[in-house]
C-alpha cells in the first residue's frame, strides 16, 4: 500500500508540473495566436486589395482634377480685383505651410535602412529594424531644427499625418511603406544636418542598432504636395476673441 | 488513482494564478516537453497497473524524456530538419500503447469475473 501511495504521489508531482506547463503553453499560443490563414482567404483578400487599389487610383486622379479646377477658379477670380489678388497670395502662403502645394528648396535627404549586420540567432530581430518611432524621432528633430517641410518616401508630412507601424511596414498618410525610407527636409541644410548628428542625438541612437543612415545635403530638393483628400468633419473654426 | 488528477488540477491552478508564460520562441520546446511529460505520466500509470512501478525510474524517465525532446528540437532547429517529429511520433505511439494497457488494466479491475471465464 505504501508503495502504491508513493507511486501515486510521484505521478501527482509530475502531473503538477505538467499542468503548469500546459497553462504556460496555452497562454503563449493565445498571445501569439494561430498563424494559420487558409489559401482561399488569402486569395479573397488579395482580390479585395486589388479592387480597392484600383478605386484608390481613380479617386486620386479625381482629386488632382478637382484641385486643378480650384486653381483655375482662383486664378480667374484673382484677375477681377486687387483684393482677391492679395487674398490669393495669402491663400498660397497658407497652402504652402499646410503642405498642399509642391515646392522646392535647399535641405537634407536622409536615408534609413534596416541593419545589414547578420543577425545572431536568439537575438530579437526587432532591434535591427526601423520602427515608426525612429522615423518620428527623425521628423521631430528636423522640425525642431527649423525644417519648413518634411516628406517620407515622397509623402508630405502635414498636420494630420500619422507615422505608424503596421506589421512589418510603416504607414504614413495611410500609405504603406517599406524600407529603405527616404526622409527629405527643406530648411537650412547645415542646421538640419547638425541637429541630426548631435552628440547623443538620433543618428547616434540609430547606429547603436546598426541601422544604416546616410545624410546628404542638397541645394535643391523637390518637396511633393500632400495628395490625399482633406475632410474636416468635426473641426469648426472659431473667430478670434470669441471663445477665449 | 486520484492523486494524478489532484496533482494536475493543482498544477493548472498554480499556472493560472501565477503569471508564468513562455516566450513565443521557446513555445515549440515547451510543446515537446509537454508531450514528453504526458508520455511519462501514462507510462507511470501503466507501470502501477503492471505492479512494477519504480519511483526512481519514473522520475529519471520524466526528466530524461523531457530534456531529450527539448534537445532534439534544438538540434533540429540548428540543422534545419524537424527532428522533433521523431519525438512526437515516438511519444504519440507510446501514449496510445500505454493507454491501451491501462484500459485493459481498468477493465480487469472492474469486470474480474468476465475475465476469469
Amino acid at each position: 500500500m505504501n508503495d502504491k501511495n508513493k507511486a501515486g504521489l510521484s505521478i501527482a508531482l509530475v502531473c503538477l508540473v505538467l499542468g503548469m506547463m500546459l497553462v504556460a503553453q496555452f497562454r503563449t499560443t493565445q498571445i501569439s495566436g494561430s498563424a494559420y490563414t487558409s489559401h482561399q482567404r488569402a486569395q479573397e483578400i488579395a482580390q479585395e486589395l486589388k479592387n480597392i487599389t484600383d478605386e484608390r487610383d481613380m479617386l486620386k486622379k479625381e482629386v488632382l482634377n478637382l484641385r486643378l479646377r480650384i486653381d483655375e477658379y482662383e486664378n480667374s477670380a484673382s484677375k477681377i480685383s486687387s483684393l482677391t489678388e492679395a487674398m490669393q497670395k495669402e491663400l498660397e502662403k497658407t497652402r504652402m505651410m499646410a503642405g498642399l502645394t509642391a515646392g522646392e528648396g535647399p535641405g537634407v535627404v536622409i536615408t534609413l535602412d534596416d541593419s545589414n549586420v547578420p543577425k545572431q540567432p536568439g537575438e530579437d530581430p526587432n532591434l535591427y529594424l526601423i520602427h515608426d518611432e525612429d522615423i518620428l524621432r527623425v521628423i521631430n528633430e528636423l522640425f525642431a531644427a527649423g525644417a519648413e517641410a518634411v516628406s517620407v518616401n515622397d509623402l508630405r508630412i502635414v498636420a494630420t499625418s500619422e507615422v505608424r507601424c503596421v506589421g512589418p511596414t510603416i504607414i504614413v498618410n495611410s500609405i504603406r511603406l517599406a524600407p529603405p525610407f527616404t526622409i527629405k527636409a527643406v530648411g537650412d541644410p547645415d542646421v538640419l544636418e547638425a541637429s541630426l548628428k548631435m552628440r547623443g542625438g538620433i543618428i547616434e541612437y540609430l547606429e547603436v542598432y546598426n541601422i544604416q543612415v546616410s545624410i546628404k545635403k542638397q541645394d535643391k530638393i523637390q518637396m511633393p504636395a500632400y495628395t490625399r483628400p482633406i475632410q474636416l468633419n468635426y473641426l469648426k473654426p472659431t473667430k478670434a476673441g470669441e471663445n477665449q | 488513482m486520484i492523486y494524478p488528477l489532484i496533482g494536475l488540477i493543482i498544477g493548472l491552478f498554480i499556472g493560472f494564478i501565477s503569471p508564468i508564460s513562455i516566450p513565443v520562441k521557446y513555445s515549440s520546446y515547451m510543446s515537446i516537453a509537454i508531450l514528453a511529460a504526458l508520455d511519462s505520466v501514462f507510462g507511470g500509470i501503466r507501470a502501477i497497473y503492471e505492479n512494477n512501478f519504480d519511483v526512481n525510474i519514473f522520475i529519471t524517465g520524466f526528466f530524461a524524456n523531457t530534456l531529450m525532446a527539448g534537445f532534439l528540437t534544438y538540434f533540429g532547429d540548428r540543422l534545419g530538419i524537424p527532428i522533433y517529429l521523431a519525438a512526437i511520433f515516438a511519444f504519440g505511439v507510446r501514449i496510445f500503447q500505454n493507454l491501451a494497457i491501462i484500459r485493459r488494466g481498468i477493465i480487469k479491475h472492474i469486470f474480474p469475473k468476465k475475465d476469469q471465464k
